[in-house]
């Protein structure tokens, strides 16, 4: 271990980012997924940096109860705080609240790596949303922390929105999605906004990530079975359904929709379809006046040919040089190999590492915070 | 090909000889498998024709490396396709066919073999090369020993008198290997294959004007590029590189990826190479390759800059640092005087070659460009975007409007991508050009020099780059013709006076016949168009005028 990490040392040379830290993480039996997504959380930068601040601004409130947040934020310390540059850690203490905290996680099996990552962010959202209300209630005059000042009064601003806290979680991942239905009668336009944290896209084989977008928000007729209410005709009517991308978020995690239930089988199935991602991805169905830019900077790879066994790895990209972290190695790879991971071109293929879960960060104009 | 490899291999290596049976045995039935799974897919729902506003295009040829022999590293490596057409060869004392006798007997039997092996096409072809590979096999290893220690002895003793004539060939990179394949012949399996065993080629050009000597150029992985002559390699029976000049030995100047060459039209034998790190280097065929050339220090890695090497003896001769990250294709317009170059940056650069100036470019809308190609009309040019892995111009389309040609003048350019499609486009001039000049300044990719317009000069000095365009000023054009031509991703297209070719990552070659050209005869003249490397499904393109 001690010689691969002097390797990417060399590798990197007089090259290698100051104050930056590169560690692969132990493996505990199957938690790759974990792994794989803790890695490209640790190099998404500006969360990193609001974890750590949020830690060291609150550890000083005294050593209150242990929660995935306070594990992970330890977890991030630890790592940035390393006198090596290069080496390996043991999550253990992240994990085994992991494990105490939700059960699904608590086998040995292989799990989905998406339904981790969305299982963390959203236990994040709710820790710190708990705290800001408990901040609130016991100093109703005084006011909240300046890190969430303006969730509440934008919240409130936009009316009926039942969530009017917005957490440093919610600052980098949460976009806004518009769900249109327009009722073929009498034409009248009904728009139902939801947010997310990540986007989840149906795949198909040789297409690319801008062509799945433009499926996701491709116009569908809900008719026959599926009708929709209307609310002005009262009564079900047929209607045409469209999503779009109100606010694009500062963190764009897309999630490839590989594991798929196949009826006649009765079992989950792994589609090893090609789909291409850009390292530099437009997103041109928003609202938003200007297209918006976004840059690649992490890919969780499934490894292997089914949903139910197989690895994880994640490839990120720091300071202009990609990495790829195996558990408790990590290497340097080059631009060029990033397009081995877009998946198989043909259904039997010797290659069985595919991107999954992506992860672009926003650029230029639409920088915030 | 293939089973005279194997021979080859097991002759010269005492260990495999043993081996030979076993890889045999092995390769016949992987590649059994692999042809019929490669004919069922290819049977899923491809189509082999496809119609166009001009009639039906049908797939005639099919070239494609030997059963059996598949790229160890997926998906790094991706099939270029370069044609090369030869002429006669000049009158001159021709290498005869009595130079020795057992050698000639040999590569006589080599040919017939091998014409044998491609009688019958596709799938026979392959039946009959295995059953080969226990019958007949002893004696072709028997002659193709002889042959390569002939040939490793000294390059000229053994020639093919075959390819002394006039002939079309296509030239394509599979993994670690480059095939030759003759176009107008219907046998799949490549006439001659050209391994390296230190890098992998990424890229090859041929030079049409080369009165002689070397018209080949070969860019590897490693950064090294060879010049050899395409005929003495087909004349050569071995499996090397023979009579080949190195440029940039073990990346003595540069060691990052060459990712294009081009020879420049009306040189006389210069050409440039690209490399993954943003530098462009021009060598001179005439100059000595083995002494390289220093080059100051890049001082600023964001700015374009030229530097010419002191000695005019030593190759390179120039150095242009061009864009930071991957140039990824270049062109030069067909007088030579332009030179375009795409990168990662996404920015599409002009040049006026022979004054080291940059004169325009703008950056692509979906990020990193990866091929650009010139039409016959140096002004029209084309841009393609990141998904996009091929694109070329079809100069022997003429526009069914041709009679006010001089209103309206309609391109055909084609393009490949990696959702297996093949698009065509017809660009309207009048429709596409004027819509953009009415675009506000900074958001339009056009650009225009000369007499073209004279306002659009007044706003944009020489040398600007401009910004990405904004998808909501860009003129949409649709394609009219989409199909899809292979199962694996595209990676190459060409255009010839008979066809229209494409090429697979994994290095098939399919070639579609015109609607027009009924007879199959030989002889495609000159083509357009480069191809390049990258994603799927969408295009966009703007326009250069």
């Amino acid at each position: 271990m001690g010689a691969t990490g002097s390797k990417l040392e060399k590798a990197l040379g007089d090259q290698f980012p100051e104050g930056e830290r590169y560690f692969g993480l132990e493996n505990f039996g199957n938690t790759c997924y974990c792994n794989s997504v803790l890695q490209a959380l640790y190099f998404c930068v500006p969360f990193r940096e609001q974890l750590l601040d949020y830690y060291s601004n609150n550890k000083s409130i005294g050593d209150a109860e242990e929660n995935l947040l306070t594990c992970l934020a330890d977890l991030f310390t630890q790592i940035s705080s390393q006198k090596k540059k290069t080496g390996v850690i043991a999550p253990k203490r992240f994990v085994q609240r992991l494990k105490k905290q939700n059960e699904i996680f608590r086998s040995y099996m292989h799990q989905d790596a998406h339904e981790f990552l969305n299982f963390l962010l959203n236990e994040l959202v709710d820790i710190l949303e708990k705290e800001a209300h408990a901040i609130k209630s016991d100093a109703e005059s005084s006011s909240p922390p300046e890190k969430i000042s303006n969730g509440p009064k934008t919240g409130q601003a936009n009316g009926a929105q039942k969530e009017p806290l917005v957490t440093w979680v919610h600052k980098n991942f949460q976009g806004l999605l518009t769900n249109e239905t327009r009722c073929l009668r009498c034409e009248t336009v009904t728009a139902r906004d939801e947010t997310f944290l990540d986007l989840s896209l149906d795949i198909e084989q040789n297409s690319s990530i801008t062509s799945c977008l433009k499926n996701f928000s491709s116009t569908e007729t809900l008719n026959a079975e599926d009708k929709f209410f209307c609310d002005k005709c009262c009564s079900l009517q047929e209607a045409q359904k469209r999503m779009k991308i109100k606010k694009p978020p500062h963190i764009l995690v897309i999630h490839l929709k590989r594991f798929k239930y196949i009826e006649q089988l009765g079992r989950y199935k792994k589609l090893l379809y090609r789909v291409v991602f850009p390292l530099e991805l437009k997103l041109s169905n928003t609202m938003e006046d200007a297209d918006s830019e976004y840059s690649l900077f992490a890919v969780v790879v499934h490894v292997g040919s089914g949903p139910n066994h197989g690895h994880y790895v994640s490839l990120v990209k720091s300071h202009n040089h990609w990495l790829f972290f195996d558990d408790e190695n990590v290497e340097m790879i080059d631009e060029s190999v990033v397009q081995t991971f877009f998946g198989s071109a043909q259904e039997y293929s010797s290659n069985t590492d595919h991107g999954y879960i992506l992860f672009y960060e926003s650029i230029g104009t639409g920088n915030k915070s | 090909m293939k089973m005279m490899n194997n021979g080859y291999n097991s002759s010269f290596n005492s260990n495999s000889v043993g081996l030979m049976s076993n890889t045999g045995a092995t390769t016949a039935s992987s590649s059994s498998s692999t042809s019929t799974t490669n004919a069922n897919s290819q049977s899923q729902g491809l189509k082999t024709y496809f119609k166009t506003p001009e009639g039906r295009y049908k797939l005639h040829y099919e070239k494609t490396h030997p059963p059996g022999f598949l790229p160890f590293s997926h998906g790094k490596s991706v099939s270029q396709v370069t044609l090369a057409q030869l002429k006669d060869k000049p009158a001159q004392a021709g290498p005869a066919p009595s130079s020795s006798s057992s050698a000639s007997a040999s590569s006589g039997v080599r040919y017939a073999a091998a014409k044998f092996l491609g009688v019958g096409g596709g799938n026979g072809v392959r039946a009959i090369g295995f059953a080969g590979g226990n019958g007949t096999g002893k004696a072709v290893n028997g002659t193709s020993r002889s042959g390569s220690l002939v040939g490793s002895n000294g390059s000229h003793s053994i020639l093919n008198p075959n390819y002394d004539g006039k002939g079309t060939y296509l030239i394509f990179n599979v993994g670690d290997t480059i095939f030759i394949g003759d176009l107008n012949s219907p046998d799949k399996d490549p006439i001659k294959s050209l391994h390296f065993s230190n890098s992998n080629p990424i890229c090859h050009a041929f030079d049409p004007e080369a009165k002689d000597g070397h018209d080949l150029l070969i860019g590897l992985n490693s950064g090294d590029v060879y010049s050899v002559s395409l005929r003495q390699q087909l004349q050569d029976v071995g499996k090397k590189l023979v009579g080949a000049q190195h440029y940039n030995k073990e990346g003595s100047v540069n060691n990052s990826r060459c990712t294009s060459v081009a020879w420049i039209p009306k040189s006389d034998g210069a050409f440039v190479v690209a490399h993954a790190d943003g530098n462009l280097y021009v060598y001179e065929k005439s100059k000595d390759a083995s002494v390289d050339t220093s080059f100051p220090v890049i001082k600023d890695q964001t700015q374009f800059s030229v530097a010419h090497a002191r000695s005019s003896k030593s190759n390179p001769i120039a150095r242009w640092h061009i864009c930071q990250g991957s140039i990824n294709n270049v062109a030069f317009s067909t007088d030579g005087v332009y030179l375009a170059t795409v990168g990662r940056d996404g920015y599409l650069r002009v040049f006026d070659y022979s004054k080291d100036q940059l004169i325009c470019g703008g950056k692509s809308y979906y990020g990193a460009l990866l091929c650009c190609t010139w039409s016959l009309n140096p002004w029209h040019f084309v841009d393609f975007l990141l998904q996009v892995s091929g694109v070329a111009f079809d100069s022997y389309w003429s526009s069914p409007t041709s009679d006010d040609i001089e209103e309206n003048v309609v391109y055909r350019f084609g393009s490949v991508g990696q959702d297996t499609q093949l698009l065509l486009w017809d660009l309207s001039m009048d429709e596409i050009v004027v819509p953009l000049r009415r675009c506000p300044p900074g958001g339009s990719p056009t650009f225009s020099t000369g007499s073209q317009s004279a306002h659009w000069d007044s706003i944009t000095p020489l040398g600007t780059l401009q910004p990405a365009p904004c998808m909501r000023d860009v003129p949409k054009l649709s394609p009219v013709v989409a199909h899809r031509v292979h199962t694996e991703p595209l990676s190459g297209l060409l255009f010839t006076q008979e066809s229209i070719l494409t090429a697979c990552r994994e290095g098939h070659v399919k070639i579609w016949m015109r609607p027009s050209s009924e007879s199959q005869s030989s002889n495609s003249e000159a083509l357009v168009g480069g191809s390049s490397s990258l994603a799927g499904s969408r295009v966009g393109s703007s326009i250069l005028k």
